[in-house]
């Protein structure tokens, strides 16, 4: 087996669950898979293994993938997800797709079955990790989630050592508690607008690629002066464009517009002050 | 939730079922009738607990058609949609007259609970004399332990440990899981306790077990204890609900049959069909 890097890439929304069509999102984890066919298990465990979530999972994969899913909810049941060496399964992949829903419920779960550990050796095998909302925060040390309005610090895998929000531009309230949250404490991390994907090597922040123009992703860590917010532009990846049908990662680094993750990078800096 | 904050333990009432209730036995409502019995409040409020489901939209559907047309006031809690809650958690929990769980994966009803710390909140409304009921994962989750196929084959999982005793359910329908918790009791790794057959409810008053029911002629249900090394096991007879001769509690008194009766009055004046 060739070692891989570690590759996670964290939706702030997108992907087969969110957009109509197109699901550029996927086309680019996809990619990075650099097979032909490349195995893809999705976990919907954050949505308690909606029917209807795995159905459009394997609508949109098995045209060009060896599709599977795990079903955490009815492993006695013969739904036709993975039952039995969950572990060997999923470590035989070279993608795993995480749904969105609740990610508490979801951690919670996944620690139960073992998952937890079972997904950290996936990465570390260099098997890349995806997904949106709550299969974007899954992967950080600290998340921002929100519960009946209000919004909670939750502690994720850790696996990227970043706080993370998600749907940055869906709600104006957001961008404040992400704000206030690292205020008080928080780490340092990256919010995503919908339809804009972090993708990190190791634990580094390596391209933002976006399913829609305009789109951004941000990073906001605590200042000398309340809260900097910096703004990081994601690369559209746009339909149909020959640099993403499919192509091995290695050929993507050559056309895509790296935004690379240091100061010289950062397009607007605002403190946040009143 | 007028009530003491601690209440003597002899108003502490969980009506554990080895199946059936409105998620298995469509047409038949004698448990569930028997369950909004057990509230002293003459129009109860009832809240579903679909966790260990995953918040299938089929269940969720079955709880709201068998309580929509009855004396009560139900509601669902949904852990992978608190987005919607219009409450706070806690204040949802402690502020039902029934809290009503339903069946699925044990493994992960008790793991996405104790994530949103709802695993206290309902200790705390046991606490309080909210009456617990539930069948299957939810009747097996208020014991010391019980078996389940979360993870495939039949296997001892411990629960919440409200009562003492192990459970084990569906004895009829799911006849595997009898042999795999006969085995706990003997080997020690389960206490003592019951298996229960689908129809057949146990409710215990505080810690002891006081009232043995069922919805179906020919359902049972099992005691077994290791004593020595050895499994004694006895036959116990369940009542027979609907037949009648229902005294004392469960039995639905004067004032809730008006109730009733103005209830279906108030439907006919606004008129609505069917």
């Amino acid at each position: 087996m060739r070692s891989r890097t570690p590759q996670i890439v964290a939706f702030g929304g997108g992907g087969f669950s969110m957009e109509k069509d197109g699901s550029l999102l996927d086309d680019y984890v996809l990619s990075l898979t650099a097979r032909a066919r490349p195995r893809v298990c999705f976990l919907p465990t954050a949505s308690g293994d909606a029917d209807h979530y795995v159905v459009r999972f394997y609508r949109r994969f098995s045209p060009d993938c060896e599709p599977s899913h795990v079903s955490l909810f009815r492993r006695d049941q013969g739904t036709g997800g993975i039952e039995k060496d969950l572990e060997g399964h999923l470590l035989a992949q070279d993608l795993i797709y995480v749904g969105g829903g609740s990610v508490v419920s979801m951690l919670g779960a996944w620690r139960a079955h073992g998952l937890d550990a079972v997904l950290r050796r996936a990465w570390r095998k260099g098997i890349v990790l995806c997904g949106p909302s709550a299969g974007s925060l899954c992967w950080f040390r600290e998340a921002l989630s929100e519960f009946h309005g209000s919004s909670t610090r939750v502690r994720g895998l850790g696996l990227l050592p970043y706080s993370n929000c998600v749907h940055y531009d869906a709600e104006p309230a957001r961008r404040a508690e992400y704000h206030r949250f690292v205020g008080d404490g928080m780490r340092a991390g990256f919010a995503a607008e919908d339809g804009v994907a972090l993708h990190f090597h190791g634990t580094g922040l390596e391209h933002v690629v976006s399913s829609r123009p305009g789109a951004f992703a941000y990073h906001v860590e605590p200042g000398n002066d309340g809260v900097v917010e910096a703004r990081l532009d994601a690369a559209y990846l746009e339909a149909g464009d020959p640099a993403w049908d499919r192509t091995p990662a290695g050929a993507c680094h050559e056309t895509l517009p790296v935004p690379e993750f240091a100061a010289t990078a950062l397009t607007r800096e605002e403190p946040i002050g009143a | 939730m007028n009530g003491p904050i601690v209440a003597p333990m002899d108003d502490r009432l969980v009506f554990a079922m080895g199946g059936g209730g409105f998620a298995m036995e469509p047409t038949n409502p004698l448990l569930d009738e028997y369950v909004l019995g057990l509230a002293r409040s003459t129009e109860p409020r009832v809240l579903f607990l679909p966790t260990a489901s995953g918040d299938t939209t089929g269940q969720i559907n079955a709880f709201r058609a068998r309580f929509v047309d009855r004396t009560c006031v139900p509601e669902h809690l949904s852990l992978f949609r608190l987005r919607d809650a219009k409450r706070p958690l806690r204040e949802t929990v402690l502020s039902q007259d029934i809290i009503y769980v339903g069946g699925g994966s044990m493994r992960n009803l008790l793991a996405i609970w104790q994530a949103h710390g709802l695993d206290r909140l309902l200790l705390e409304a046991w606490r309080r004399g909210t009456v617990l009921a539930g069948l299957s994962a939810g009747a097996m989750c208020w014991f010391a332990g019980g078996v389940t196929c979360s993870s495939g084959r039949p296997a001892s999982i411990e629960g919440l440990g409200l009562l003492d005793g192990s459970l084990t359910v569906h004895a009829d329908g799911e006849p595997e899981r009898l042999p795999a918790w006969l085995a706990g009791v003997r080997d020690g790794i389960l206490p003592g306790g019951w298996a229960l057959d689908d129809g057949v409810g146990l409710l215990f008053r505080g810690r002891r077990p006081e009232r043995l029911v069922s919805s179906r002629p020919g359902a049972g249900a099992l005691r077994a204890d290791a004593i020595a090394g050895e499994l004694v096991r006895h036959r116990l007879e369940p009542e027979l609900l609907g037949t009648g001769h229902q005294a004392g509690l469960g039995g639905v008194d004067e004032a809730v049959q008006e109730l009733r009766r103005v209830r279906l009055m108030r439907r006919g004046i606004t008129g609505e069909e069917g």
